[in-house]
């Protein structure tokens, strides 16, 4: 009877392990800072808000342009280090015949603080009220920095989670105007 | 044996019916803030370490309470549906409780698997012991014993 049972008890073990085996190769990878989000390739969630300066803010009338985000703490040292990139990035979008957009987000920040940074480091694009991290969840970003790209037709083409390094935002916009056109 | 055999259908029973009240029975939570904590405990803070977005105070974790205050408020998604919004913005990671769908679905699955085929193989070991306690001798074995009780100690 124990030789006839044997083998039925060895083949569920063997099932139970082939399904573990099974989940360990498919499941996704624990790194908490991968770039990749459901979003990429969807129409942008809907951003309604205010700058810092009072000044209303809709991202889907921004159609027409490339926009980026960048989510940002002006404590956070990562997004201190990536801002003097981020300054080249503007300078250089300024010359183009269609220059991306750039908006800083502001995260669980005051709105003296992030004046004084800029006043400080330099730049002058519009910083974005994110009034109880709204905009942040809206976009999944748990981290700050975060820079996102957004085409001329709202959708969702890129997110870049960390600093970013020298020129990769500048590169990865000529990648996407030379995939999606604009 | 019959009393017995009713007192397993009662035991039976009595499992069944508790397993159908504590499935079926209404147990959500009525008023909003009872909502928001409850969508709450369900989700993992996306920074932190083993902490619900209920009991953390990271600034992400008060962002997604947040979040969910203002779906709950607007009446427009069961907590179910701000559960999927929250992990379409975020990944499964922020779930803690997992899906009953897909591969997820084995975290349910293999325990009661597990547990059905445990009590299967029990019950028949059960069952082969009990007929082997029954089995009555040969003549063959009366003979033996009747021999060995013969024999001079």
């Amino acid at each position: 009877m124990n030789r006839r049972i044997a083998p039925f008890v060895a083949s569920f073990v063997g099932v139970v392990v082939l399904a573990l085996l099974w989940v360990l190769v498919t499941a996704e990878p624990a790194t908490p800072d991968d770039a990749y989000s459901p979003l990429v390739g969807q129409p942008a969630p809907a951003v309604v808000t205010t700058t810092i300066d009072d000044d209303t803010f809709d991202l889907s009338r921004r159609k027409g342009s490339w926009v980026v985000l960048n989510f940002f703490n002006s404590t956070c040292v990562p997004c201190i280090n990536e801002h003097d990139e981020l300054v080249a990035f503007a300078t250089a979008q300024s010359g183009l015949a269609n220059p991306a957009e750039l908006y800083t987000v502001v995260n669980d920040d005051s709105d003296v603080a992030v004046r004084d940074f800029f006043t400080r480091n330099g730049g002058g694009w519009p910083k974005l009220r994110d009034a109880n991290g709204a905009v942040a969840v809206a976009f999944g970003v748990a981290r700050v920095p975060e820079t996102w790209v957004i085409d001329p037709n709202g959708v969702v083409r890129l997110r870049i989670t960390g600093e970013l390094s020298a020129g990769l935002l500048d590169g990865q916009l000529e990648s996407l105007r030379m995939a999606f056109g604009q | 044996m019959r009393i017995r055999t009713g007192l397993w259908v009662l035991l039976a029973a009595v499992f069944a019916g508790l397993l159908a009240f504590g499935t079926l029975r209404e147990g959500g939570p009525s008023t909003q803030q009872e909502r928001i904590e409850s969508v709450s405990r369900r989700l993992a803070c996306p920074t932190c370490q083993g902490e619900s977005i209920y009991v953390s105070r990271a600034p992400a974790a008060e962002s997604i309470r947040a979040e969910i205050a203002r779906q709950v408020a607007g009446g427009q998604r069961s907590d179910d549906e701000i559960i999927a919004y929250i992990e379409t913005r975020f990944g499964g990671r922020v779930l803690l409780v997992p899906r009953a769908t897909g591969l997820d679905a084995l975290v349910w699955a293999l325990p009661v698997a597990v547990f059905v085929a445990s009590s299967a193989m029990l019950g028949i070991a059960f069952a082969r012991w009990r007929r082997r306690d029954e089995e009555t001798p040969s003549s063959a074995d009366r003979r033996l014993v009747e021999r060995a009780l013969e024999e001079p100690t």
